[in-house]
Formats: C-alpha cells, sequence, structure tokens
C-alpha cells in the first residue's frame, strides 16, 4: 500500500488541479458556443435584430420574452469594432458588451444615455480607436455586443422592430 | 506493476475525477444560487469580474449574458413557497406587493433555461400588464384561468425567473421575503 502513497497524493493534487481548471474554462467554453451561435445568423462584426422568443428559441439560455434582441457577435482580433445603437420608441433599451469570460465590459441603458445614440468601440488593449468615441477594452478577441429593448405590447413591436435596424456594428476597418 | 504506472493511473485519474467533479456540481447549480431567499435564489456579482469560478460557470450555463446587478437582478425559483419542487401539473398562485424597481417580468421556463410551448403563446407576465402593482396575483396553470395566467406547459418541472430591472438600490441589496412574490400551491 506504501507504493501506492505518492501516486495517491499526486492524483489527489491533480483532482484539485482538473476541478478548478474545469470550473475556469466553463464560461469560456460556453461563451465560445453561444457567440458562434448567435453568428449563424448574421456573421461576426453585423448587428443581427432577433425576433421576439419564443419556445423555439435555443440560440441562448433564458432569453426574456418581453425583450427585443439584436446582437452582434464580435471578433477584434483585426481591429476595433464599432457598435452605434440608435435610440428605438421603448421605455428601456440598453447596451451591453460581454467579453470571452462573460464579464460584462460595458453596460448603458436609455436613462444614462438621455436618449441620445451610444457609440462604442470593442477593442482590445492598445488597439487605437477614433477620435471622440468611446472604447470599451475587452479581454479576450471575442464576445457579444447586445441591445435589449423592453416591448411592453407586441402590438408595438413592428414600429421597435424598424427603429432598431437602424443600429450597426461593424469593423472599423 | 512499474512504478511509473501507478503514477500515470493516478493522475489520470485524478484529473478525470476532478474534471467531472466540476462538471457535475455546476450542471446541478442553479441559476443565482449563491443566495436564498424563501422559494427565490439570488446573486449579485453576475457579469463582473468579482464573479467566482463557480457563479461564472452556473451563469454561463443556466443564464449567460445575465447583466451585472445595478441594472438588472434575476431571481430565480425551482420550488414553491413550501419547499416543493414546482410541477406543471399542478396551479400555483404567484402572489406579490410593490417590487422596488423601474420595471420587473415573471417568466416561466424549463430545467435547461426554454421557454415552454403553450397554446396561448404566454411566456410570461410583466410588470406593465398588472393592475395593481401594490397587490398583484399571477396564476400559474396548465389549463386558462381568469386574470393573469402564465401557461405550465404540463412540463413535470419548471423554474421561474423574476427579473427586476434598474433596481431602486442600485441592485446592491436582496430583496426581503416580503418583498418577493410567494409561490403557493392551489392544487393538481
Amino acid at each position: 500500500m506504501r507504493r501506492w502513497a505518492l501516486p495517491l497524493l499526486l492524483g489527489l493534487i491533480l483532482g484539485v488541479v482538473g476541478y478548478n481548471l474545469m470550473m475556469m474554462q466553463f464560461p469560456r467554453v460556453l461563451m465560445g458556443f453561444a457567440t458562434q451561435r448567435i453568428s449563424k445568423a448574421g456573421g461576426y462584426n453585423t448587428m443581427f435584430a432577433a425576433p421576439m422568443a419564443t419556445d423555439k428559441a435555443r440560440a441562448i439560455v433564458r432569453p426574456s420574452p418581453d425583450l427585443a434582441y439584436s446582437s452582434c457577435p464580435y471578433d477584434v482580433s483585426n481591429g476595433p469594432v464599432l457598435v452605434d445603437v440608435e435610440p428605438v420608441p421603448a421605455p428601456y433599451w440598453s447596451l451591453s458588451v460581454f467579453d470571452a469570460r462573460t464579464d460584462v465590459a460595458f453596460v448603458r441603458n436609455n436613462i444614462e444615455a438621455n436618449g441620445q445614440p451610444i457609440r462604442i468601440a470593442i477593442a482590445l488593449a492598445g488597439q487605437p480607436v477614433p477620435n471622440g468615441m468611446q472604447a470599451v477594452r475587452v479581454s479576450g478577441s471575442t464576445g457579444i455586443a447586445l441591445v435589449r429593448i423592453l416591448v411592453q405590447d407586441r402590438t408595438q413591436f413592428p414600429a421597435i422592430d424598424a427603429a432598431r435596424k437602424k443600429s450597426s456594428c461593424k469593423p472599423l476597418s | 506493476m512499474k512504478p511509473w504506472a501507478r503514477y500515470v493511473i493516478c493522475a489520470v485519474a485524478g484529473l478525470a475525477l476532478g474534471a467531472g467533479a466540476a462538471v457535475q456540481r455546476v450542471r446541478t447549480g442553479a441559476f443565482g444560487a449563491s443566495t436564498a431567499i424563501g422559494p427565490w435564489t439570488t446573486g449579485k456579482d453576475f457579469g463582473t469580474a468579482g464573479a467566482s469560478a463557480y457563479t461564472r460557470a452556473v451563469v454561463s450555463l443556466r443564464g449567460i449574458l445575465a447583466l451585472p446587478a445595478h441594472e438588472a437582478r434575476y431571481y430565480n425559483a425551482a420550488v414553491d413557497s413550501a419547499g416543493e419542487p414546482l410541477d406543471g401539473k399542478c396551479r400555483y398562485r404567484v402572489s406579490g406587493k410593490a417590487i422596488p424597481t423601474k420595471w420587473w417580468s415573471l417568466t416561466l421556463y424549463d430545467h435547461p433555461g426554454y421557454l415552454v410551448a403553450n397554446q396561448a403563446n404566454v411566456f410570461s407576465v410583466a410588470s406593465a400588464r398588472v393592475p395593481n402593482p401594490a397587490s398583484w396575483s399571477v396564476v400559474v396553470a396548465p389549463a386558462e384561468q381568469a386574470g393573469l395566467w402564465l401557461p405550465t406547459g404540463r412540463i413535470e418541472r419548471f423554474e421561474l425567473t423574476l427579473r427586476t430591472y434598474l433596481p431602486d438600490d442600485g441592485g446592491v441589496g436582496n430583496l426581503a421575503r416580503d418583498q418577493l412574490p410567494s409561490i403557493v400551491k392551489e392544487g393538481c
């Protein structure tokens, strides 16, 4: 039995290592899957206006049926990505940017923006962004910029849908 | 057996067991399980650099793209106020008072976190539909109900998520038990 003592100790240590490694990799892997799934609709660095969520929606878990989502799966490996969110006729809307680890790098709603457009440049550290544009620095080259719009009544959706399609997401160069 | 073989066996087994334990813990974790308030569970470090590896992993599986606390708080219930699992074949009354937030919504999901098919195509009840925000109730049931109704689709187990957007306190505190709705089973 003594011959197994050190190998078992090694196994115990590696068990702890394996547990923590897996726990840390989970968000990155699932965020990667989510980014890929969303990009199938419109590609990277473009804004995709998704239909209102129903039981058929499978791109993202726990979607809110009260919100209209527009999403931009971004990839800043070749340079910054510019996101321009135009106001919509809804009591609440917001832009949030999620990095590769699922951390929120940026969030601003219509109240904070005083109903004005929100314009940001998503960039890695060190990437220059245009003058006057707010830089949102992210860790990891891919992630998701997400626009949430409250739709209190689905009869209002066509007007909101038309307005939200003025928002854009595009690479700087 | 050669000594190196013992090391290899234990190393591989240790890594596999550790990784498997992490996967199992995340798979059985509930969305926002860091704090329990009656039937509701919540957390306030979603989407932040301060979130623990476990919180981050569970949120990525159960509610990816969740907003930080100052923007929205998420309260999830997989059991009723008596602690019994929510059963899609039963009828529940969810009753609440004024919630200190700009707006809120109550949404029904299956365990993996997807909306549940139902003939009425109703998936949530939002605060704008509540006639009296100071005292309201929603019936969660498989068959159509008078008043505000949230269909269960007769699935075996369901969960309720209460989203509170722009909470009055900036999301720093949890809603107290008497500020959160009760979930009372009325029959099956």
